[in-house]
């Protein structure tokens, strides 16, 4: 089988965040770039899916030369190689665009039997690329799987089953076809030393975005920045929720004992009910 | 492109129409109809689905396109994708919404792909500029971020939106239905549904609940989450849990709130014996009032919550339940 994992390298949100002077992005200075967390969800399912049925896993990331990092990783949990689509113009891209690049360098890769990806990247928390590239690609999707159930390469289908909202579905889908990943599915294995060294060498290829060939996909030059964009983002703030932080303690030490249960029991009834107004 | 701002109802599985769709109707009558001016409208896609045009209708739908077609009997993406993208094409809406549901999740980008339209996904917030452009807020970086995305010169402009951020206005109105038949060809139909069950629960669900009772690590066992369960049920609430409760087999993924998992944004939370995660807050940052119940005085979630008791939840769970009992069996 082939199997494609497509991978983006995001900020990572533990850090606090602040909103760069320009007042629409967040300040991504000092801030640590990791492997989208969803994605490594999706390189381990590649890679299950190819100890048990053997094939390629390839990689597919877009984004600036610190990319690279992020599909290393990748390659040295057992992925095969990489293609890095590369160019710092992609900083302000819009989802629509990015689906359209990413499918297109996909289509000229070759035939493929299914496609991996994390369900959103957690900086942008839209999730909406991965579906999208299989629109491009005009290949079916199902999104949010929970567990591959089956994969059948010489019958081309693969049975995924995915919650819904107030239950489950098991859905039969035709091969080739682009799944995006839930944090649920699997155990993201750790990269092994042996698997870092490695990495080093397995095949990346870089393709510049004047590769691309943008025109026969039907976009612009402009259309990687915000002038072609279809959304932009005009401010970003970070939320102050102002709390009321009215938390009931113990006399003599922090946790309520004793008597103490009873009355603060009662005190947060009463607080719920005549001033939060709530139950 | 008309004036028109279209809301896709969302059907649950048992075939009933999803409150976040009322919810849309109404933000979209109180925020967009005047700027666009145009009606707000209601679409349905399934099978057996017309006689749902009168509840569009009770809140504020003026027109409701109607697609009937055996195909769209389950939710499937490409027979979603087809008919919702035929009814833009032919009728060219300006504003395009949904409920950022599983489902909403999974077709409502696709389509934007195929009609050539801007999508933005979970918008807690819509509005719109004088100059006829869909603006709205959505949270990103682990909900600890609000930005505001502007949609440029693409028609239409589409956006799904997070259950419980808007209030359902009843607003009746007898809507013009319109039957649309539009053909979908069996061989694009390339996911097959081969079992779709409800979870067999009377507890609502967990993103469009009122209330949400949670619950942590600290309650030590799958049997111990009665006490969540039992405060949960006196107060009509569904019941939730953290990554790491999850991940103990205290209970199913579908509970899982946070980052990953569901995003909620109830009138009340209340965390039992959860520490307070930037990773648990991503999914329930935005509800209107936290309560927290955590032995530990230093959990974070002291620091962002509204009321907590610092306490075992042994101790302090049994009486605070028996008196929310006792209360609400008065009232």
């Amino acid at each position: 089988m082939k199997i494609l994992v497509v991978v983006s390298q995001t900020q990572d949100t533990e850090a606090k965040i602040k909103v760069s002077s320009s007042g629409d992005s967040v300040d991504t200075g000092g801030m640590k770039w990791i492997m989208n967390p969803y994605d490594e969800f999706a390189v381990e399912e590649a890679i299950q899916t190819k100890e048990k049925h053997g094939g390629e896993v390839v990689i597919v990331s877009m984004g600036p030369a610190r990319v690279v990092e992020t599909i290393r990783q990748a390659l040295a949990m057992g992925a095969d190689s990489a293609i890095h689509i590369a160019d710092d113009s992609f900083a302000d891209i819009d989802s629509f665009a990015v689906g359209k690049v990413i499918a297109s360098e996909i289509k000229k890769s070759g035939e493929f039997d299914i496609i991996f990806t994390g369900m959103k990247i957690i900086d942008e928390e839209s999730g909406q690329v991965g579906v999208q590239i299989a629109e491009e690609l005009g290949i079916p999707h199902v999104s949010l799987v929970s567990k591959v159930v089956e994969i059948d390469p010489a019958a081309k289908k693969a049975v995924c089953q995915k919650e819904i909202d107030g239950g489950h579905m098991v859905v039969e889908v035709q091969l080739p076809c682009l799944i995006t990943c839930p944090d649920a599915m699997n155990e993201p294995r750790y990269a092994s030393l042996p698997g870092i060294m490695k990495a080093k060498k397995k095949p990346l290829k870089e393709v510049p975005v004047a590769d691309i060939g943008l025109e026969e996909i039907g976009l612009t030059a402009d259309s990687l920045g915000k002038a072609g964009a279809r959304v932009k983002t005009v401010e970003i703030k970070v939320p102050e929720i102002q709390r009321k932080l009215k938390i009931i303690k113990g006399q003599d030490e922090p946790m309520v004992k004793g008597a103490e249960v009873e009355s603060a029991a009662e005190e947060l009834v009463k607080l719920l009910r005549e001033e939060a107004k709530v139950i | 492109m008309s004036s028109e701002i279209w809301v896709v109802a969302d059907l649950k599985i048992d075939g009933s129409i999803r409150q976040v769709t009322f919810e849309a109707l109404s933000e979209a009558k109180a925020r967009l109809a005047a700027k666009f001016g145009g009606p707000v409208c209601g679409v349905l896609l399934g099978a057996n689905v017309s006689s749902l045009a009168g509840e569009l209708g009770k809140y504020g739908a003026e027109k409701v396109y109607v697609v009937e077609n055996e195909t769209l009997k389950d939710f499937n993406t490409e027979g979603y994708t087809i008919a919702l993208s035929e009814l833009i094409k032919k009728h060219q809406p300006a504003v395009v919404i949904t409920g950022n549901t599983v489902f909403g999740q999974d077709y409502f980008p696709g389509v934007a792909a195929r009609v050539g339209a801007g999508v933005t996904m979970d918008a807690i917030e819509v509005d719109a500029t004088d100059d006829k452009k869909l603006q709205i807020k959505r949270f990103s970086h682990s909900s600890k971020a609000i930005p505001t995305k502007l949609f440029l010169d693409h028609y239409p402009m589409m956006t799904t939106v997070r259950p419980n951020s808007f209030k359902a206005v009843e607003d009746p109105k007898t809507p013009e239905v319109i039957n649309e038949a539009v053909t979908i060809d069996p061989g694009d139909i390339k996911t097959k549904v081969i079992e779709i069950k409800a979870k067999e629960s009377d507890r609502p669900e967990l993103t469009e609940a009122d209330r949400v009772g949670s619950g942590g690590r600290g309650l030590g066992s799958e049997e111990n989450f009665k006490h969540v369960y039992e405060l949960a049920d006196i107060l009509g609430a569904a019941v939730g849990a953290t990554r790491a409760a999850v991940d103990a087999g205290y209970c199913p993924y579908d509970m899982q709130v946070g980052q990953t998992g569901k995003a909620v944004s109830p009138n009340l939370y209340i965390a039992i014996a959860i520490s307070g995660s930037v990773q648990h807050f991503a999914g329930m940052g935005s509800s209107k009032v936290i309560v927290a119940i955590n032995k530990d005085p230093e959990a974070p979630i002291f620091q962002k919550c509204d009321y907590g008791i610092v306490g075992d939840l042994f101790d302090v769970l049994p009486p605070f339940t028996a008196r929310v009992k006792s209360l609400l069996s008065q009232s």
